[in-house]
């Protein structure tokens, strides 16, 4: 059978065309903090469709869970890429050209960059920060008006002072993590017609529903008036959630009346969405015998000049800090934070890679200072089955302790311990979430799945179609599933945090029953509810937890910090698995983007500009970066319900190779883990050897010219002055260096 | 793709042909050999030129060549076509590496000999080892030939010594390589350009050893090489060496790492690329 993708049959997103559609383009702001002071398009062409911010003003602000969003900017830009003005020509040249016709005067204002930093003090990014009504707004906001923080999520059980009090050891450690790019083959891409005062968008989403509340709100029109359409994605991994170009799409349709289609040039993902960067400080206390008794985590998520989900995977990264352990004394303030970097938001995980790297590096940390094998503390600790969540909720279908010890197993753990590290996780699904899904049936035996659940390239309408095919007791050939239309199909909450097979899943299992009984069409829906108290962290954070744990073996070269991953290893637990290949391909492909975050993806900034927005810059992982074995497998459980597994191997594996590094005494805190800061790392370690033995030991062999010098700063992520450095090299080469020097600082941010 | 549409396309037949349309526009069109660097200064808006000068039809320019007892490599020729030559890698094969380990095939298809020389990026491969190699860039210009050694033909940052007239034509390597080494250190992906790059070569009975990705042109010392000749012995020669070209090298810093770390790994991958050279 031939692979529509591999024919080139599939349409995406992209692929959509209506007649006499305009192609737009974004002007986007150079600065990362400016008040517009003019915005002058009066130089474009009458055959150019032009949208300036005078023309959104009267709209509706959105944003998923705070209200913060105009179409474009209006009294002032908050990131260098914020989008200002667009245009719509006939072809994408001429919209390009049309761009360099607008002339925007702005006025600089203080930025700032740093999640932590922006919390404390700093100037504020929104004077006002209001809550959205959108569905993704589930959960109790708490913005810290007057400030940066758009979001506080606090977990408060037991009593963290006495807790403390009890330990014999206590560990403290700051962790910080790096932005990334999703970096899917298919940039976002949207098409938008009116008819009449209807709105039609094709999109690449997975939020049909959502997405559609939003920009009925934009417009002031009926939900009903607006009709979501979600072709297949090229991936997505999370960037494709949410409003992002719809509006300004549906916006300069109905100027133009005519359909406006957006695909974003490659270098303007990074202005669209990255994964949030990460502040996270972690303070853990043991007895003696590693028994954990109290645990304090302050995170900080990044979010950028727009919320978007950034209070979500706030809350997230700060219920998931704990870790699959039982503690009796748990403390956790989690912020999300405006900065004036480009948005943040969903990625593979929604913030649990950021909480599970801090979390289980200080296992290790304790570990050492207990003199314990980590994998030994960890089994004292771990939750089983029918123990408490730090959250109140208790565990159920538990696989911690197995799915650790089957990691630590591959890489031979019980025969050394050199060079090799561990971590397990538990991880939350979006909770409170709806799906429904309806089943038809037609006269020639073929049935229609009608279901919001969007393909990206993760297999959901395989896993769907295999579910329905089972249970209607037919071929999967006679189960069709069409683009997800929000005319046509019923709500669902949206497909993020591998909650569709789980979920969808069981609707499906009802909406074959009720087509029994009804003959043409069935409907099943399922409500998961739960919710944590923001203040308190007590509810039920998940109604299902993922669960997952990694190994990893490392050899380092002590002379230049470069190291390699020998083996990596992720047992997941997928309770009944629907489509083998697919669960095998998900695990796969979630490792190789831990893998990337690992060693080196990082989304960089020259005073606010992304300085790597480019494939060649930033790196993503390439066939030669794979340990040299990878190898994963489903722990599977008889009866069991469906897993979904979309993420969960991703979270495990940065933590498990950090940890390896750490059992050769190489103390890494950020990520990407650069091999010059495990260099910096192994200059630590060797200078507090040498301060621990005799003072007249030998220097180390592995000392280089540089010395020790500065060995103990910080590491910190050293932006492309390969993109400086081509700027001023361009400009010396030209001739039209005046030209040059109007052309390359908009251009800069695009 | 972007602004495409105002763009004009020279494709010339012949080099006669593309030297009077150089001649005549300048730095008025931009010259495209593969196109792998031009293509993402275009998609990235940071070069948005009016007219281009494509080099693809010039017939002749992608030959590989033994004259005498040196190496000619037609300006044209793609890495990858390098890379597989039999004769390259029989008589050079630390060259055939150094394109060998450029970016991935795709790239390597399309990047030329050329255009590595004339882009002068300080992170790319070949030009350290050609430098190591004592090889000359022949460039054509309305005055003539002439031929300029690789390490004085790149200057800076983007910036080589090729008058707005001429054209690289082509790159003639001198004599057989009997030992020569290209180490490429890489800080992040395997798929990246080098944080510091080590190209070292006995040629004509003398060392050369050239650092490449650490500055705006390759760096080479000849009074740290001449040690060599004093009759030291390895491997205190090669750490002396290694050291001295940390010592001289001023280093910058970008993403793949901080001139403090660069000036560390220049000391050790200098050093072991004269371990693996007398190790041949």
């Amino acid at each position: 059978m031939s692979d529509p993708r591999v024919t080139g049959e599939l349409r995406y997103s992209q692929d959509i065309e209506l007649e006499g559609m305009l192609h737009a383009r974004i002007l986007r702001s150079p600065h990362p903090h400016a008040r517009i002071s003019r915005v002058d398009a009066s130089a474009v062409p009458e055959d150019v469709v032009v949208l300036v911010p005078h023309d959104v003003r009267d709209l509706g602000y959105y944003g998923c869970q705070i209200k913060d969003q105009t179409v474009l900017a209006q009294e002032k830009v908050r990131y260098a890429g914020d989008p200002v003005a667009a245009v719509a020509a006939t072809t994408p040249e001429r919209a390009e050209e049309a761009l360099d016709l607008i002339e925007v005067d702005y006025e600089e204002l203080p930025a700032v960059f740093d999640a932590a930093e922006a919390a404390a003090d700093g100037p504020l990014v929104h004077e006002e920060i209001k809550l959205s009504e959108n569905d993704a707004a589930y959960f109790g906001l708490r913005p810290q008006q007057g400030t940066n923080v758009c979001h506080r999520f606090r977990i408060r059980h037991g009593d963290i002072e006495s807790g403390f009090g009890e330990a014999d050891v206590v560990v403290e450690e700051t962790y910080f993590t790096a932005g990334a790019q999703h970096a899917p083959m298919e940039p976002h891409a949207a098409l938008a017609r009116w008819e009449g005062d209807g709105l039609e968008v094709w999109t690449g989403s997975q939020t049909p529903f959502n997405t559609r509340m939003d920009l009925a709100g934009i417009f002031g029109i009926p939900e009903e008036k607006v009709r979501i359409v979600c072709p297949p994605m090229g991936g997505s991994f999370g960037a494709k959630t949410f409003v992002r170009l719809e509006a300004i799409a549906a916006c300069l349709a109905r100027k133009a009346e005519r359909p406006t289609k957006i695909v974003l040039d490659r270098d303007e993902e990074w202005l669209t969405l990255n994964r949030h960067p990460a502040t996270l400080k972690v303070k853990l206390g043991a007895k003696r015998d590693g028994t954990l008794v109290a645990k304090r985590v302050e995170c900080w998520a990044n979010t950028g000049a727009y919320a978007d989900c950034g209070p979500g995977v706030a809350q997230k990264m700060g219920f998931a800090s704990p870790g699959p352990y039982r503690i009796p004394n748990v403390w956790v303030d989690s912020h999300a934070v405006y900065t004036n970097l480009p948005p943040n938001g969903a990625y593979r995980g929604y913030g649990q890679m950021q909480c599970t790297w801090a979390s289980e590096r200080t296992i290790d940390l304790l570990a050492e200072k207990l003199e314990m094998d980590p994998l030994e503390l960890r089994l004292k600790n771990i939750l089983k089955d029918g123990d408490r969540y730090c959250t109140g909720e208790i565990m159920h279908d538990v696989h911690f302790a197995e799915l650790l010890q089957r990691a630590a197993d591959a890489v031979r753990w019980n025969e050394n311990r050199h060079g090799k590290g561990l971590c397990v996780m538990l991880k939350g699904m979006q909770t409170p979430s709806r799906a429904s899904i309806a089943v038809e049936a037609s006269d020639n035996g073929n049935y229609t799945v009608l279901c919001a659940t969007a393909e990206m390239g993760q297999g959901a309408r395989k896993a769907i179609r295999l579910m329905a095919a089972e249970l209607l007791g037919v071929e999967v050939e006679k189960v069709g599933f069409p683009d997800p239309d929000t005319d046509a199909v019923p709500y669902d909450t949206r497909t993020t945090s591998s909650r569709s097979t789980h979920m969808m899943g069981r609707a499906l299992e009802k909406a074959v029953e009720d087509l029994r009984k009804n003959g043409r069409r069935g409907y099943g829906e399922v409500v998961d509810e739960g919710g944590l108290d923001p203040d308190t962290g007590q509810g039920v954070a998940s109604s299902h937890w993922h669960q997952g744990a990694a190994a990893a073996e490392v050899e380092v070269d002590k002379e230049t910090g470069r190291f390699s991953v020998k083996r990596l290893h992720a047992p997941v637990y997928a309770g009944r698995v629907i489509n083998r290949p697919g669960a095998e391909l998900q695990n796969e492909g979630s490792m190789i983007m831990g893998v990337g975050t690992a060693l080196f993806e990082s989304v960089n900034f020259s005073e606010g500009q992304v300085s790597n927005a480019n494939l060649s810059d930033y790196c993503v992982p390439a066939a030669g970066d794979m340990p040299e074995v990878l190898t994963h497998e489903l722990v599977e459980g008889e009866r069991a319900e469906v897993h979904g597994l979309g993420e969960t191997a991703l979270p495990p594996v940065p933590p498990a190779i950090g940890n390896a590094l750490h059992s050769l005494g190489i103390n890494i805190t950020g990520l990407p883990i650069t091999a010059e800061s495990v260099l910096d790392a192994i200059d630590r370690r060797d200078e507090e050897r040498t301060r621990s033995t005799l003072p007249s030991q030998e220097e180390p062999a592995t000392e280089g010219v540089a010395g020790k010098n500065g060995a103990r700063r910080t590491y910190a992520v050293a932006f492309g002055i390969s993109l400086g450095a081509l700027v001023v090299g361009l400009l010396l080469r030209s001739r039209r260096i005046a030209a040059a020097k109007r052309l390359v600082p908009r251009r800069l941010a695009r | 793709m972007i602004g495409m549409s105002a763009v004009e396309w020279l494709e010339p037949r012949s080099l006669e042909e593309a030297l009077d349309l150089r001649a005549r526009y300048g730095e008025d069109a931009t010259v495209v050999a593969g196109g792998t660097f031009l293509g993402i200064l275009m998609n990235q808006g940071f070069l948005r030129p009016v007219r281009l000068l494509a080099l693809r039809g010039v017939l002749d320019l992608d030959s590989i060549n033994q004259e005498n007892e040196g190496l000619v490599l037609g300006a044209m020729a793609t890495h990858r076509v390098v890379e597989r030559s039999g004769m390259v890698r029989e008589g050079w094969p630390a060259l055939a590496h150094a394109f060998s380990v450029v970016a991935s095939p795709r790239v390597r298809n399309q990047a030329t000999v050329g255009g590595v020389l004339a882009d002068a990026d300080y992170a790319s491969d070949p030009p350290a080892m050609l430098a190591a190699l004592d090889a000359r860039v022949v460039v054509a210009g309305s005055g003539g030939r002439r031929e300029i050694p690789v390490a004085d033909f790149i200057l800076d940052h983007y910036t080589t010594s090729l008058e707005e007239d001429e054209l690289v034509v082509e790159v003639r390597v001198p004599g057989r390589a009997r030992r020569a080494v290209y180490r490429k250190f890489r800080s992040r992906s395997s798929e990246d350009r080098p944080c510091v790059s080590v190209a070292a070569a006995e040629v004509g009975g003398g060392l050369r050893v050239v650092v490449g990705a650490v500055a705006g042109r390759p760096q080479y010392f000849p009074e740290a090489c001449a040690l060599a000749e004093s009759g030291r012995t390895e491997p205190d020669l090669a750490d002396e060496i290694a050291r001295r070209y940390a010592e001289a090298i001023e280093p910058i810093s970008d993403a793949r790492g901080s001139a403090r770390y660069r000036r560390r790994v220049v000391a050790v991958e200098v050093r072991r690329a004269l371990e693996d050279l007398y190790r041949e």
